[in-house]
């Protein structure tokens, strides 16, 4: 048994079911303002994961967001977590698209990293919405909705303090004793929905790559498992994978805010140079 | 930054330039651990004012805008009852809103004296625009309205008949059809007619 799986490492050659290696990134794709109507819109794709996100606001609260932060100076952001019937793969549909309880612990955890990149004081009495469409499901979906949601606050021309980006490494078997020798010992970044499910935790780590300094400053770390457990000595290993994987992905972004800037610009701004 | 005359695009969380005496950061910029950096997505600009230059950062997609205290709105009357009158905010300024927001203008703010005399009815009608201040929100759903100046008030109103009134004081409006004479807290304002010609 023990050759056996040494020899199917060996064959893979470090690759990946998919055939990436442990660092690499899927093909990440960005649009920007696909809604008309709405304040602020962002499509991305990362793989088969598809995200569809759109930004209303601000404006005057109404609804039961602003009846529960009746008190609070501040502004109020909503968020919605919504994942269509016809997302997940291999023929399941899901029963109920919001409402349940994935849904509100996703909608939460998306609004503390929003509220954690927009500065609230600004809106004195006005709400935020974030309303995030999950269209396909192929791993990562939570981490390709903060991107999104990123995008499409920037899409509104809501100040934000930096971008918010969200990354997944995972360990794909924990139980394999050749894992020093293996490249995928210190995880692998972007979890596919088939690494998600295997025998191994999954690390979501959404942060904020301009204030690198304070390391754990700006890290909101959602932890996600198939049931495994975790050893504490590899957790550093693992959030460097996913913040190395973080700052990838936020170069891409970057470029494609650019280059959006550069495609979508006002008239008077038609002499406009793009700076690397 | 050392290119001034080409326009400089910057997103989010980019470090601008170290802030100290001379540079100082302005709307669109934040300061942190000595540096400014950009919080909207735009083009950067330089604003010089003696010694002092100051960052800015002006972003090309416009922000949906909520009413501050103190703005001048229009708005249009939709409930009117003994003690309030019910408003949807349409513009703040000269900028229309691209969704209406609810505001509440209540009996005692409707004119600056004689408070306790104040008839509702004799004030606006639903269907009336009006031009009002926005006082300090003191309800979270709605934003507080206040007509108690002389160039506030109602500046369109319509008849039964569906003409546009005429003002003829400060308290009455006139239809041209039926010459039928309507209460009103009318604006003090020059009519467009007269601003036509």
């Amino acid at each position: 048994m023990l050759e056996g799986d040494q020899d199917q490492e060996e064959d893979q050659g470090g690759l990946r079911n998919d055939g990436r290696r442990a660092a690499e990134l899927r093909k990440i794709r960005v649009r920007m303002g696909v809604f008309g109507q709405a304040d602020g819109s962002a499509y991305l794709e990362q793989g088969n994961t598809k995200i569809l996100v759109a930004v209303y606001g601000p404006h005057q609260p109404r609804g039961s967001a602003a009846r529960a932060g009746g008190k609070n100076v501040g502004g109020i952001i909503n968020c919605q977590y919504s994942t269509a019937v016809f997302s997940f793969s291999a023929g399941e549909r899901k029963r109920r698209p919001r409402g349940d309880r994935k849904s509100i612990e996703k909608s939460l955890q998306l609004r503390r990293a929003m509220e954690s990149i927009i500065q609230l004081d600004l809106y004195p009495r006005s709400q935020i919405d974030v309303f995030v469409e999950v269209l396909q499901i192929d791993g990562s979906e939570y981490c390709v909705a903060v991107n999104a949601a990123t995008l499409a606050l920037i899409d509104a021309g809501i100040p934000i303090k930096d971008y918010a980006i969200g990354c997944t490494a995972s360990l794909i078997d924990s139980t394999s004793k050749n894992d020093e020798d293996s490249s995928h010992a210190a995880g692998v970044v972007d979890a596919t929905y088939m690494e998600e499910c295997s025998p191994g935790a999954t690390l979501s780590i959404i942060a904020l790559p301009g204030s690198s300094n304070d390391a754990t400053k700006g890290l909101v770390v959602v932890a996600q498992g198939a049931g495994q457990r975790l050893h504490l000595s590899r957790l550093e290993a693992l959030r460097n994978r996913a913040l190395c994987g973080c700052r990838d992905i936020r170069n891409i972004l970057d470029r494609a805010v650019r280059q959006h800037l550069t495609v979508h610009s006002q008239p008077s701004f038609s002499t406009l140079h793009v700076i690397d | 930054m050392d290119k001034l005359k080409d326009p400089i695009i910057c997103v989010p969380g980019q470090r601008l330039c170290v802030s100290d005496k001379i540079n100082v950061p302005g709307p669109g910029t934040y300061e942190q651990h000595g540096y400014i950096y950009s919080k909207l997505a735009g083009v950067v600009k330089l604003a010089k004012n003696e010694n002092v230059c100051t960052i800015e950062v002006h972003s090309m997609t416009e922000q949906s805008i909520v009413p501050a205290p103190g703005d001048i709105v229009t708005a249009m009357v939709t409930i009117v009852n003994q003690r309030f009158c019910k408003c949807v905010i349409k513009c703040i300024g000269d900028i229309v809103l691209t969704r209406p927001y609810r505001g509440v203008l209540r009996k005692e703010d409707v004119r600056a004296t004689e408070k306790d005399r104040v008839e509702m009815y004799k004030s606006f009608r639903p269907g009336d625009i009006i031009l009002a201040r926005v006082m300090p929100m003191i309800d979270v759903h709605t934003y507080q309205l206040s007509t108690a100046e002389n160039e506030l008030g109602v500046v369109i109103a319509y008849s039964e008949g569906g003409a546009s009134m005429i003002p003829i004081s400060w308290t009455q409006m006139q239809c041209p059809k039926t010459l039928a004479v309507e209460f009103r807290k009318v604006a003090k304002v020059i009519p467009e007619q007269i601003a036509l010609e």
